[in-house]
């Protein structure tokens, strides 16, 4: 075993704290980023769980709510792709929810085609709601906006800008991040958004599904070359949207910036406690020195402390890493953690605790042997 | 320079060694004008009262500490004109120290403090380290506590680990400052009687700083340094004495 680990096994308290500083930093990094990138998710709900494999938007069309009408003839042209063997139109808008006991509230409508094989409706409605659907004025929303549309559940009624609604279903798992998606027919949505009375003939989004799947991002970037509109793969546009929303707005800021912190934080703490602890045994390494042992092997001890601990921190961090996402998922706060995150955060985290260890090597510069002499 | 020859050749030679502290009406000459040389297998035992300079002669003869003028020549190679990296290789080849502190790691054993030295100074193999260890600490009557921590090693291990620490690269020379200072006298001539040997056994020096009269008895020349200058020496090489 190495003297740098043999050290700190034997002595954890003296190391204790850069551990758990460590352990911290990571903690909230992973956690933070899992919490952003949860919320994130939920921004491209709509975009991920549906079937299409192509979306075609206004020009420079940057966030999936930040669309613009563009004409339904257009659908023609993409049908006309010889890649393309289905399209069809998506309305995706904002409306007023009028709650039948008083009040109101903005909410997202999404209409889209409900036949098996549709490529806008999300995948969470069942044949039954979408049959249900079918009638106007029918909706489906996720159960747990109930209350904030003032509706008890199924068979529910409100008004969407002046039109009569009725819930038919509830879902769940779709809570929006921001106002709550109401899910209809394309007839319902056109009804109920009013920006399409002022453009009859318009749609918000074509849909399309290519004969292969992997033709998916050749179209997208054949179609992107038009000026009159933009085109992208699912995977494209949920990123962008997420993307958008990531570094536009303050969250996405604000817990880069929380991170940041608990960096700077766990940081400090390590290289302070490593500094601690090379100061402690300055006179022993002054044997070494008068021994005429390197300074670099001294040093490389330490860096070797730094890295250990930087490992035990992180080995400290996954489980609570595991059990925080746990927590946050029942208490309704998504936390994604893909293996690239965790990877990142490892990363970020060791180099960390590395940069911890080089600001710690200034303490060997009091390493004199002459002060071992009385 | 040319270096006086008295006896065998002279493992180290020292010429008009000066050193002083501090500025102006602050300044304390800590060494004035000394000279002696060393020969190989011998025990030199420096005494004087506290603040004499003792420890600064230790210093500047052990490429410690640089002296503001005079010479140290050791195995005929000059010490303080040497850059520092060929200082600290060459202390690393030739020379042992031994302070008067145990100056032990808390976290490493017996074992380990001396491991270190070898395979750290060396570049030797752990398995090699081991062997090389394992025998000094026989030696020093440690075997059984090779795997003990400093803390719980008694005074007198502790120091005969500090004692193993410096003699395991068998060096040519072996400096040590008050190395029974901690030690109640069982165990400081336990210590004494290590280094004695081993300075005697392998023909090396064996610079010693020390008040304790009953050190006496196990050096083969005793020097006296007061406010800075040999002033006396039982034995003989008065010639090294600084006049």
């Amino acid at each position: 075993m190495p003297y740098s680990l043999t050290m700190i096994g034997r002595e954890p308290r003296r190391y204790l704290p850069a551990v758990l500083a460590v352990a911290f930093s990571d903690l909230l990094i992973t956690v933070q980023v899992g919490l952003l990138l949860g919320a994130l998710a939920v921004l491209s709900l709509p975009i991920d769980h549906c079937a299409a494999e192509v979306w075609v938007a206004s020009p420079e069309v940057l966030s999936i709510e930040l669309g613009y009408p563009i004409p339904e003839s257009l659908r023609g042209r993409l049908a006309s792709l010889a890649a393309v063997v289905d399209t069809e139109p998506y309305l995706y808008g904002f409306s007023y929810w009028r709650k039948p006991r008083g009040g109101s509230e903005v909410c997202c409508v999404i209409g889209s085609r409900l036949e098996a094989g549709a490529l806008g409706v999300v995948s969470d409605l069942t044949p039954q709601m979408r049959t249900l659907l079918t009638e106007p004025g029918a909706v489906v929303v996720d159960e747990s906006e109930r209350d904030r549309l003032g509706v008890p559940g199924v068979g529910g009624i409100a008004e969407v800008a002046g039109q009569r609604v009725r819930v038919v279903g509830l879902v769940q798992g779709l809570k929006s991040l921001g106002p709550p998606y109401v899910f209809c027919s394309l007839r319902t949505a056109s009804l109920l958004q009013p920006l399409f009375r002022d453009y009859p003939q318009h749609t918000m989004y074509l849909l399309a599904r290519c004969r292969n799947p992997e033709d998916a991002p050749a179209v997208a970037r054949r179609l992107g070359r038009r000026s009159d509109l933009s085109a992208f793969t699912r995977e494209e546009f949920s990123a962008r949207t997420q993307l958008y929303w990531a570094t536009r707005t303050e969250a996405g800021i604000g817990m880069g910036f929380t991170a940041f912190l608990s960096l700077l934080v766990g940081l400090v703490i390590t290289s302070q406690t490593l500094y601690a602890a090379t100061v402690a045994s300055l006179r022993e390494y002054a044997v070494l020195r008068a021994l005429g042992i390197p300074r670099w092997r001294m040093a490389g001890l330490v860096m070797a402390q730094s890295f250990w601990v930087g490992l035990g921190g992180i080995g400290l961090a996954l489980p609570l890493i595991f059990a925080m996402a746990a927590g946050g998922d029942s208490a309704g706060a998504r936390v994604l953690l893909p293996p690239w995150l965790l990877a990142a955060g490892t990363g970020v985290t060791l180099a960390m605790a590395l940069l911890s260890g080089l600001a710690a090597l200034r303490s060997l510069r009091l390493v004199e042997p002459i002060t071992l002499l009385r | 320079m040319a270096m006086t020859m008295t006896h065998s050749q002279p493992a180290l030679v020292a010429r008009h060694l000066s050193r002083s502290f501090g500025t102006g009406e602050a300044l304390a000459r800590v060494l004035r004008d000394v000279s002696l040389e060393l020969e190989p297998g011998q025990v030199l035992l420096l005494m004087g009262p506290s603040g004499s300079g003792k420890s600064t002669l230790l210093a500047v003869l052990s490429g410690l500490l640089r002296p503001d003028s005079g010479a140290v020549f050791v195995l005929g190679e000059d010490l303080w004109r040497m850059s520092e990296r060929a200082r600290e290789r060459f202390r690393l080849r030739h020379f042992g120290f031994i302070f008067q502190g145990f100056n032990l790691f808390p976290a490493l054993t017996a074992s380990e403090q001396l491991e270190m030295v070898v395979r750290w100074g060396e570049g030797t193999s752990r398995r090699e380290a081991r062997r090389r260890v394992a025998g000094m600490l026989d030696q020093l009557g440690l075997g059984r506590r090779a795997g003990l921590r400093a803390d719980q090693l008694s005074g007198g291990e502790k120091q005969r680990v500090a004692v193993g620490r410096a003699l395991l690269k068998q060096p040519r020379f072996c400096f040590a400052d008050e190395p029974t200072g901690s030690l109640d006298w069982s165990h400081g001539e336990q210590v004494i009687r290590l280094l004695h040997s081993a300075a005697h056994d392998r023909g090396a020096v064996l610079f010693l700083v020390g008040h304790d009269p009953r050190l006496v008895p196990y050096a083969d020349r005793v020097l006296h340094l007061a406010d800075g200058q040999l002033v006396a020496e039982p034995a003989s090489a008065s010639e090294e004495v600084s006049p």
